[in-house]
């Protein structure tokens, strides 16, 4: 942790705090299924300037060098705004890569340019489903004078839509590289896939793309250790979206409950819907402290099994409290929580496609268990 | 003394993974029911010699003063080497309360007997006709020159019958407007004349906890916690401990400690559907872990708890039911035994969790209670 780590965390936090309350995003989401408008650029901008996008990128590239518990600050605000920006896709998986890949200029241009807010690097990396650490890889790198020829598709992209060139893992003679391939280089085709809550994922095409040997980050053992990082650091900040996301659903229930007559009372004074909205709130606590402390724990991890087991704790615990939590405020609202016109749709479908990215819970309890009954220091 | 939190958490295991392993009795490693005062007090002795009877404590007043993780530590191993539940109603409730709510004359005389094992405690709270709704308790202390008398009864008092001494609970006002005001709390030696006890059996068929009567018992006025009439404050925070207590993630990883090995004995681990089961509870047991160690850090701290540390309560007595019930299950046909069964080469007593798991969501305030307390306290549901 950084020494004045406390103090960044309390500015950020107050930042955070007056970018949510504007509230501004609800009705840009609620649009979303109309405009696909889920990179906002001026937005984007915005979150650069505010220093956000840079909050884990190091300082010799602009950032803030701060820890995943400043990056969790960011990203559960982002996520009680619902704000469809790749927040975590882009300054927590893309520079957690870049940050652990080389030090080449390629690396810290792409870095720079990230935390400037000017360029947007997203990791595709996954090809299959339920591939929480992305090893199960068919695209190829095929070595040609000056660099790789790369065939593949990959997967799940979040923040394809405003991504202006991909990290793509691919196996080389057995060996993984990670290479940078700009978006509209030849043989590189980029297709969008609606998601339930108007963002999309990105399929990525590759056939025989040329990648130069000064677009490799990072290879072998190295490639996948970067990738392996990042990917546990990413899925513990999509977890802490899914917290903002859940605490700003239970908020809404509970107001609703509170103001909501019925049979001549508030509908929160019926004992039934109490021990509901207690249990829920239990789920949304343990979330919380299990975050936490995934949080302050992860970056000292003693191996990759460890760091694995810590990550697939919060995703497991956060994206099964925030599928419970908003699917009930459906409930607690009765017929008008059906509805499209009321917010709670607006979490319901965010908690959906941020469960489901990255791993859903039972991918990782999965991969949890996987790991509990190994004793090495080898993350699968 | 050393400062157990300076030192390195695996080192820290090590040394009382070999303590727990070497030193407890063999024969009541992993106990199908709660200790008597006469199996454990040799190995409470042997703890409180070592220093380490009290890991909760604050060390000026003889306890370890670990940190969460260090205390978590502290209770999986107990639990790993199967050390049985003492009478511990000093260490967990009385201990805390006197030095947040005692005065200094009585911390000094109760909390060394404690430490040295010299007092055992038992919680003089329910009673026949107050059990959840305990601020309508009957037993009534009645001042008489230097002392209170006490008459009525308590109830479901957990290892009365091994108790040196007992809190009370009793109203000294019963005039004040509110059945919370006029509540007094009160220590009580149990061999003071006029005090009877009829023990009761619990569901498993052990002696655990008894009726207790009080005939004109008198208890000297130095005995008081805080304020008279003002005792329901220091009950709530007393209350607030025992809820933490149960919160701990210790009871529940008895149980999976002894579904663990079930499993392994009937090689149940190659079925999918069984370990997404298992692998669903134990992390609900971790992550019970990480919240009752935030309630750890601000009890260290000496903050009083909020009615928030019901929740670790009813997370961790329901986690603890689950596991219960699916050893049962796991244990197919072998799951109507009474007492140890012999799988593969384990021997477990699939029973004694599921029984042990019962009272957790009743005592300490039912679960149903707790849901009461946080919708209404926490999240400001209306009444």
């Amino acid at each position: 942790m950084n020494e004045h780590g406390m103090d960044h965390g309390a500015l950020l936090a107050h930042s955070v705090g007056d970018f949510v309350k504007r509230g501004a995003d609800l009705p840009r989401v609620r649009a979303l299924a109309q405009t696909r408008a889920e990179f906002d650029r001026a937005q984007w901008q915005q979150l650069a300037d505010l220093g956000w996008l840079g909050v884990l990128a190091p300082e010799s590239c602009g950032g803030l060098g701060l820890g995943l518990a400043e990056a969790a600050i960011v990203a559960e605000g982002l996520g009680r705004a619902l704000t469809p920006e790749p927040y975590t896709a882009v300054a927590v998986l893309a520079v957690r890569t870049l940050e652990y890949s080389a030090d080449t200029t390629l690396r810290s241009e792409l870095l720079t340019g990230l935390v400037g807010g000017d360029r947007v690097p997203v990791v595709a990396c996954h090809e299959q489903a339920d591939d929480v650490a992305a090893t199960r890889i068919a695209t190829t790198a095929t070595p040609f004078e000056g660099g790789y020829r790369v065939n593949g598709q990959k997967q799940f992209v979040i923040g394809a839509a405003g991504a202006d060139g991909y990290i793509v893992s691919a196996q080389a003679a057995g060996e993984l590289q990670l290479l940078w391939v700009p978006r509209d280089v030849a043989g590189c085709a980029t297709g969008l896939i609606a998601l339930a809550d108007g963002r999309s994922y990105g399929t990525v095409t590759l056939r025989d793309v040329a990648v130069p040997r000064e677009h490799v980050l990072a290879s072998g053992k190295a490639a996948q250790g970067a990738l392996g990082r990042a990917l546990d650091h990413a899925a513990t900040i999509a977890s802490a979206e899914l917290l903002g996301v859940m605490k700003s659903a239970h908020e809404m229930s509970l107001d609703y409950m509170k103001t909501r007559v019925q049979f001549g009372k508030a509908i929160g004074s019926f004992q039934v819907l109490q021990h509901r909205a207690v249990d829920l709130y239990i789920q949304q606590e343990l979330a919380d402290a299990v975050l936490r402390e995934v949080v302050a724990q992860l970056d000292a991890a003693p191996d990759d099994r460890a760091r694995a087991l810590l990550a697939s704790r919060a995703k497991s615990r956060c994206a099964d409290a925030a599928l419970a939590i908003t699917r009930a405020a459906i409930q607690f609202h009765g017929a008008i929580g059906f509805t499209e016109d009321c917010d709670v749709g607006l979490y319901v479908k965010r908690a959906m496609t941020l469960s489901a990215w990255l791993g859903n819970g039972r991918a990782h309890r999965t991969r949890y268990a996987q790991l509990a009954a190994q004793t090495t220091g080898e993350a699968a | 003394m050393s400062d157990w939190n300076a030192m390195d958490d695996e080192a820290f295991r090590a040394e009382v993974r070999v303590f727990f392993e070497n030193e407890f009795p063999a024969e009541f490693k992993f106990l199908p029911r709660r200790m008597r005062w006469h199996e454990c007090r040799d190995w409470y002795l042997k703890l409180s010699k070592k220093g380490w009877i009290a890991p909760n404590w604050p060390r000026e007043y003889g306890g370890m003063g670990l940190s969460p993780t260090k205390l978590l530590i502290y209770l999986e191993e107990t639990e790993r080497a199967g050390v049985g539940r003492m009478p511990d109603q000093g260490l967990t409730m009385v201990g805390p309360t006197l030095i947040r709510f005692g005065n200094d004359a009585q911390r000094k005389q109760y909390l060394p007997q404690i430490i040295a094992g010299d007092a055992t405690w038992c919680q003089g709270y329910s009673e026949p006709n107050a059990g959840s709704d305990l601020a309508s308790l009957r037993t009534e202390a009645v001042p008489d020159g230097d002392d209170y008398v006490i008459n009525g009864s308590k109830i479901w008092t957990s290892m009365a019958h091994d108790a040196t001494h007992i809190y009370v609970l009793a109203r000294t006002d019963r005039q004040a407007k509110k059945k919370q005001e006029g509540i007094s709390f009160l220590l009580v030696d149990m061999k003071t004349p006029g005090i009877t006890l009829r023990t009761i059996r619990n569901i498993a068929g052990h002696e655990e906890f008894c009726q207790v009567f009080f005939d004109n018992v008198r208890t000297p006025k130095k005995n008081l916690v805080g304020e008279l009439h003002k005792g329901w404050t220091i009950a709530k925070g007393l209350l607030g401990f025992e809820r933490l207590n149960i919160g701990s993630p210790r009871r529940p990883l008895q149980a999976l400690e002894k579904l663990e090995a079930l499993a392994q004995a009937r090689g149940l681990l190659a079925d999918v559907a069984f370990t997404e089961r298992l692998t669903q509870l134990k992390l609900d047991l971790a992550d019970l872990g990480s919240l009752y160690g935030r309630y750890v850090e601000r009890a260290r701290r000496g903050e009083t708890l909020g009615q928030d540390v019901s929740m670790p309560k009813v997370w961790s007595m329901e986690t603890f039911q689950r596991l219960s019930e699916l050893l049962i299950e796991a244990a197919g046909d072998y799951g109507a035994i009474d007492g140890e069964v012999a799988m593969g080469d384990a021997r477990i007593d699939v029973l004694s969790p599921f029984y042990n798991s019962r009272p957790g969501t009743i005592y300490g305030g039912s679960n149903e209670i707790q849901r009461n307390i946080l919708a209404k306290y926490v999240l400001n549901l209306p009444s």
